[in-house]
């Protein structure tokens, strides 16, 4: 216990700033809350079809109100389009955040010769995250429609959706979405009427958690291995066939014709400054209801959960820690899920990320070492194997995190392991040497006591084991 | 030395300068706009798109990579060349990053030493601790960059638990070890493969820690360039296989030598370990090889200790070759040559493929002093009126670094591929970073890359000039066109026609008569260009029924039989190997191999450039211009020099280009040679026969002269590729 | 003792003696005991001391201590006191002729390299002609 305490020490003084931070957070939180968030209205939902009650084909989506005036969308030119996704702080849906408008404006560069593709990004292989599959099962129109006006936003030639191949009743009813928009002259030559251009072509993935990467989507798109490329050149330049490419989530640019009709500033009233909008959450785990649900940025994470998923298996108190935002972001415990707000910048602020809005439930009955451990197995078998912290990496700390499970270690290898998996962080090629590396840094910055107390346990087990392999 | 140095002053200044001269060189260009990058607060000033990496270099700054390597793609996977950079939230991967103005680097940072120690670690983790018995330690970058970059301790106690990766060894054929366990993925194996040596074999599969590098299903990595990826390999996966376990790299004694196996030239270092030569490694030469080399070149070396000859031979009374001293074979050969009455025709003098310089001007001096002239070259070469009068109308003017700028590349009657490998690796270069086009005329052959083929009918060139072939039209719109000529046209008894026929052709190019140089011939041998240099004869072979004496200096392609001769002719071979020139010699005189002797050789694009010796010719074998010399004194007519400097005093006389060493000269006189041409009409009419190419598969490529026919690794090549085919 | 002078003039005279001193640096006399089929003989003489007493007398000019025999080796070396001529040898069926030593003759041995030569040279194809 002594041990444990001296590390707990040190590990505080590392990240001093950390806390700091969530210190200050809390104490200014009720300040910039001048506003409660949560509990959207239903006319004010975009996916008004996620649980699939009403028909999906053409007819339903437009007595939805789906492809309401596109032909005047359209042709009110890219520079509204982008204008308004701007004004309405539309943030890639995908996990980073990224500003939709100033990403799509990137691909308006003075053309010199080569096509330019919108790549939607639909392989949903988070673990966790389940919206894109509802959308495109549910209300595949939203996305057709959106590839359009996307499309126009960055004069793209044509659309490619990359699905995850495991998703196939999602890309059966895509294609069919698409097919009814061709024959009703929507998409195609002069879609909509209005002039322009567009393709919609269908892609099903081969079933790679790293395919989700937009470097290497593009890739596999070309029919190459699904590995990351390096950047510079980003894809805006360098992309898909070598043309200029946009890769944006489903959700992003299914939000799109919306934003265009009701208006960015409609879109802008919801959340906080900087993460406005509707998301879609998709609560897992022990919750007694698990579900998708469309909601308004900013919402409290209690509230979110106690709304719309029926709160905590066995209540609040029985709930151990929760990962807000899909396998690859670190775990908050209790305490600070109390009040934290679903948004990008809150959850950064306490060392998580709102990700995909997958929000993952544990309460008391989980082994959370062993959880993350399952994590790191999945990021490990996941890993593209071309650059070599994330291909070693991962690998070195799967070993170690089933040691951590049985208590198979040493107290110092905690520390040691935080520093392996910040020697993986930022040194890869893409971001999945990140997402392997903060579940860990998650699980050891909150839940380090039961870790140690893990290795105490196996030890008076197995006191022969313990003098003799790490001393 | 001293008249040596003269020498030079008197005879090149000419040559010097023309050169300097040279409209090209004095074209101002215009400067980019430099930026100025910030290296640990050392501002260099590098060309946009120089990448972060390269701007450290500049600055003196050594970043550690493995995957990078100037010649091939960026991989950036890695990651040993993290930096930190200023303003980045991470540190970048300086081999892809180009560096933007104002950039701060600061690669001795605390950031940029904790990423490198932590890749460093990484790589350790599932590498196998086998330096001890691995062919690779001594000179393994992942031993080097550890030491230098690597942390002082291991923490990787997981060893106790779960153990180190294994992968299975791949085989890839007889020449390439692999030992894949020891495999760091950097991939520059497969992008050699695909971008140099245009052979798409290698590639990867699985991912995560279970990637392997390898050729997808078990197969031959068949390509004249995979010995490289030996040298490219930072470790140990790959090594050489006839030679593994053979040494230990600190051992070796190290000269800088050229290769003779084929017309290019290529640069290599000679490692040796006593009297006995371990390896052939490429040496850096940016005009010739780059630094890359052919299999032959690199494996070829062991048929240098098979079938030499050792000690001096002569036919005895029953016609029986049997050892004998130096006196004994000097003083039968000198006797003979004294003997002969009418030596301007009953002397004849062959020299072979790989026949230094030293000894072909030694062996013209004698026979010229004898009153015979004799003297062939093993190959001929049909040119035309010009002959090899001038130097400019059959070398590959242009030079071999020059192909790589050229817009279109006709090939006629030449498979560069395995007749002059790294003259191909150059077209593909060309082809890959310049979208240079590429066609040929000649039989079906397999580039190492697209190309247009024209057929092999020699009228194809009639319609070119006359505009109703669409190639005609093409080539007069290319800017830089070459064309490049090979045996397959100048051995040919119509070769002259065919040559006149493509100058028709070149003429109608823009750019003729420019300092671009469009006419070129590729010579496969590496004694063609020196022989023909010093005035050697490159007609065919004469009748030879009133030969009573033959010299064959190393010529073991020659198409003599002893039935063409008289039977009191002499045949005297000079040579180190006991090929077909041995097999009809009366007298055999032992030489030295390239790796013996200090030699020049002169490569087909007119460069002259000397062997050195390495180890010392086995047995009685000597210097093969000092053989020449010591048989001169025999015949009573003493050449006239009595060391290698007087030697190449007097090659100097006979051509500046002979020692002015490793330079290319700009031929000159070359409007003459084109005028001779079009003034002469050729004596020849085409002939129906289709042109061939000496050399049009990877089995042939393998065994071209005695070296390598003598070498066993090159005879299982070519067993390994007649299977690999076969499959 | 034996006095110089006796063993001298035993020994053939001053001349005698000093040939058979050049040739063997040492000068004996003794009673033969017997010769062996080299036609070396062999004395004895028990006036010299103990140990001493035994000699022989080689046949060639160049002599070697390989050239005895072994009937007469262990007679000599003291190991027995019964020379062969008074009790000759048991023959058995695997005994050996006995031979001297071959060094520094054309038979002698001479270590060889047991591996192969680096460099091979080329065998000329044996005639046809």
């Amino acid at each position: 216990m002594q041990n444990s305490f001296s590390s707990s020490k040190q590990l505080r003084l590392l990240f001093n700033s950390t806390c700091m931070n969530l210190k200050q957070h809390l104490s200014t939180s009720p300040v910039l809350c001048d506003k409660a968030y949560g509990g959207l209205r239903d006319q004010d939902r975009i996916f008004t079809n996620l649980y699939g009650r009403h028909d999906w084909h053409l007819k339903g989506a437009q007595a939805r109100g789906d492809w309401y005036k596109t032909k005047e969308i359209i042709h009110k030119g890219a520079d509204w389009i982008i204008n308004e996704v701007k004004v309405s702080g539309l943030r890639g849906r995908g996990g980073a955040g990224f500003p939709s408008g100033l990403k799509w404006s990137f691909m308006n560069k003075p053309s010199e010769g080569r096509p330019k593709y919108l790549v939607v990004n639909a392989d949903e292989g988070e673990p966790g995250t389940c919206k894109d599959r509802e959308i495109m099962r549910h209300d595949p129109h939203k996305l057709v429609e959106g590839c359009l006006i996307a499309g126009k936003a960055m004069g793209a030639r044509a659309a490619y959706i990359y699905i995850r191949g495991e998703l196939y009743n999602e890309a059966s009813n895509m294609q069919i979405a698409i097919n009814e928009a061709y024959k009703a002259g929507l998409i195609g030559k002069n879609s909509c009427d209005s002039g322009y251009d567009f393709d919609i072509f269908m892609h099903r993935g081969a079933g790679a958690y790293i395919c989700g990467e937009e470097t290497a989507l593009i890739e596999s798109l070309e029919g190459k291995a699904g590995k990351p490329r390096l950047k510079p050149p980003f894809p805006a330049d360098v992309g898909v066939f070598g043309c200029p490419t946009t890769v944006t989530n489903v959700e992003t640019v299914a939000v799109a014709p919306e934003i265009c009709r009701r208006g960015g500033a409609w879109f802008a009233s919801f959340g906080r400054p900087k993460n406005h909008g509707t998301k879609l959450y998709c609560i897992s785990g022990h919750v007694n209801n698990p579900c998708t649900v469309e909601e308004e940025m900013s919402i409290p994470l209690r509230e979110l959960i106690e709304r719309h998923a029926g709160g905590v298996r066995g209540g609040w108190d029985n709930l151990q820690g929760i990962i807000p935002g899909g396998s690859s972001v670190p775990v908050i415990p209790r305490s600070v899920c109390a009040d934290v707000m679903m948004d990008f910048d809150a959850l950064v602020e306490v060392n998580s990320g709102l990700g995909t809005a997958a929000v993952i439930v544990m309460d008391k009955s989980v082994d959370m070492i062993l959880c993350i451990a399952r994590l790191i197995l999945f990021y490990k078998n996941e890993s593209c194997g071309q650059c070599t912290p994330c291909r070693e990496g991962t690998g070195w700390l799967n070993s170690m995190m089933y040691r951590f499970v049985e208590g198979k270690a040493d107290p110092t290898e905690i520390d040691m392991m935080y520093e392996l998996s910040k020697q993986i962080e930022g040194h890869t090629i893409c971001a999945l040497g990140d997402a392997a590396a903060w579940p860990v840094q998650g699980l050891i910055r909150h839940f380090r006591p039961e870790m140690e107390e893990r290795i105490r346990r196996y030890r008076e087990k197995n006191e022969q084991y313990a003098s003799t392999m790490f001393s | 030395m001293l008249a040596r140095a003269l020498l030079r002053r008197v005879f090149l200044p000419r040559y010097n300068r023309s050169l300097s001269q040279s409209p090209r060189l004095l074209q101002v260009q215009e400067a980019p706009k430099l930026l100025s990058v910030w290296i640990d607060d050392k501002m260099v000033q590098v060309e946009p798109g120089t990448t972060v990496l390269q701007a450290c270099a500049v600055a003196g700054v050594e970043i550690p990579r493995y995957c990078y390597h100037e010649r091939l793609s960026v991989a950036g996977n890695c990651r040993m060349c993290l930096v930190e950079v200023e303003k980045s939230a991470k540190p970048i991967a300086s081999c892809a990053m180009p560096v933007m103005e104002g950039m701060k680097v600061h690669p001795h940072s605390d950031i940029s030493k904790r990423a490198r120690e932590g890749v460093m670690e990484f790589l350790l983790v599932n590498h196998p601790l086998d330096c001890p018995i691995c062919d690779q330690g001594g000179e393994c970058d992942l031993q080097d960059q550890s030491m230098a970059f690597g942390s002082d301790r291991s923490r990787f106690v997981d060893n106790a638990f779960g153990g180190k990766r294994a992968v299975e060894d791949k085989e890839v054929g007889p020449l390439i070890k692999t030992i894949m366990t020891r495999c760091i993925h950097c991939t520059r194996c497969i992008r050699f493969a695909g971008e140099i040596a245009g052979v798409q074999d290698l590639g990867t599969t699985g991912r995560g820690g279970d990637m392997q590098v390898g050729t997808y299903v078990e197969k031959m990595f068949k390509s004249e360039l995979s010995g490289n990826v030996i040298d490219l390999c930072p470790v140990g996966a790959l090594t050489a296989k006839p030679y593994a376990f053979t040494y230990r790299s600190w051992e070796l004694r190290r000269t800088e030598s050229i290769d003779v196996l084929d017309g290019v030239g290529s640069n290599i270092v000679v490692n040796t370990r006593g009297e006995h030569v371990m390896r052939i490694l490429p040496r850096l030469n940016e005009s010739v090889n780059e630094e890359w080399i052919s299999d032959k070149t690199r494996f070829a070396f062991d048929g240098l200790f098979a079938q030499r000859l050792t000690v001096p031979l002569a036919r005895d009374a029953t016609g029986q070759l049997r050892s004998c001293s130096w006196e004994d074979v000097l003083s039968r050969v000198s006797g003979k040559l004294v003997s002969i009455q009418n030596p301007a025709n009953e002397v004849v003098g062959v020299a072979g493929a790989l026949a230094d310089c030293e000894s072909m001007v030694c062996l013209k001096d004698l026979f010229n002093k004898l009153g015979s002239e004799s003297l062939y070259s093993e190959t001929p070469v049909h040119i035309g009126s010009c002959g090899n009068d001038l130097r400019s109308g059959y070398i590959l003017r242009a030079g071999i670094s020059a192909l790589e700028e050229a817009d279109l590349i006709l090939l006629v009657g030449t498979n560069p591929r395995y007749e002059a490998t790294l003259i191909n690796a150059r077209i593909r270069k060309g082809y890959i970073h310049n979208e240079c086009e590429i066609a040929v005329i000649g039989p079906y052959m397999d580039l190492s890359y697209q190309h247009e083929h024209l057929g092999d009918d020699p009228a194809v060139f009639s319609g070119m000039i006359r505009g109703t072939h669409p190639f005609g039209k093409k080539f007069s719109r290319a800017a830089k066109p070459v064309i490049i000529v090979g045996e397959g046209v100048l051995a040919r008894d119509d070769g002259a026609y065919i040559n006149n026929q493509i100058y028709m052709l070149s003429r109608l190019s823009p750019v003729h008569g420019s300092d671009w140089k469009i006419v070129n011939y590729l010579h496969t041998t590496a004694s063609q260009v020196g022989s023909m240099d010093i005035g050697y004869n490159t007609a065919d072979l004469p009748d030879l029924s009133s030969t009573r004496l033959l010299y064959l200096l190393s010529a073991d392609s020659v198409d003599v039989t002893r039935d063409q001769l008289p039977t009191d002719c002499l045949v005297v071979y000079q040579g180190h190997h006991g090929d077909k020139g041995a097999h009809i010699a009366d007298v055999i005189l032992p030489g030295a191999a390239y790796t013996e002797k200090e030699a020049t050789y002169v490569n087909t694009e007119g460069r002259a450039q000397v062997t050195q010796a390495a180890v010392k010719p086995p047995g009685e074998a000597r210097d093969d211009w000092s053989i020449i010399r010591a048989l001169s004194e025999y015949a009573g007519h003493t050449l006239a020099y009595d060391n290698i400097d007087e030697l190449r005093e007097r090659m100097a006389e006979i051509s500046p280009t002979l020692v002015n060493i490793d330079t290319k000269q700009d031929s000159c006189f070359h409007s003459l040679c084109v005028e001779l041409l079009y003034r002469t009409s050729p004596k020849h009419k085409p002939y129906q026969t289709p042109i061939s190419v000496k050399l049009n598969s990877l089995a042939d490529f393998y065994m071209t002269d005695p070296i390598s026919r003598a070498s066993k690794t090159m005879a299982q090549c070519v067993q390994a590729v007649k299977q690999a085919d076969k499959n | 003792m034996f006095s110089w002078w006796r063993t001298m003039q035993e020994s053939g005279g001053l001349w005698n003696s000093i040939k058979i001193i050049y040739r063997r640096s040492d000068l004996r006399v003794g009673t033969l005991v017997g010769e062996d089929a080299n036609g070396n003989k062999y004395y004895e003489n028990l006036r010299y001391q103990f140990g001493r007493h035994r000699f022989v007398d080689y046949k060639l000019k160049e002599f070697d201590a390989s050239q005895v025999p072994p009937e007469w080796h262990g007679w000599l070396h003291y190991m027995t006191d019964n020379p062969p001529t008074k009790v000759p040898p048991v023959p058995r069926k695997f005994h050996a002729e006995h031979q001297a030593n071959w060094t520094g003759t054309t038979k002698d041995y001479v270590p060889y390299s047991t591996t192969r030569p680096r460099i091979q040279s080329w065998i000329p194809p044996t005639n046809k002609q």
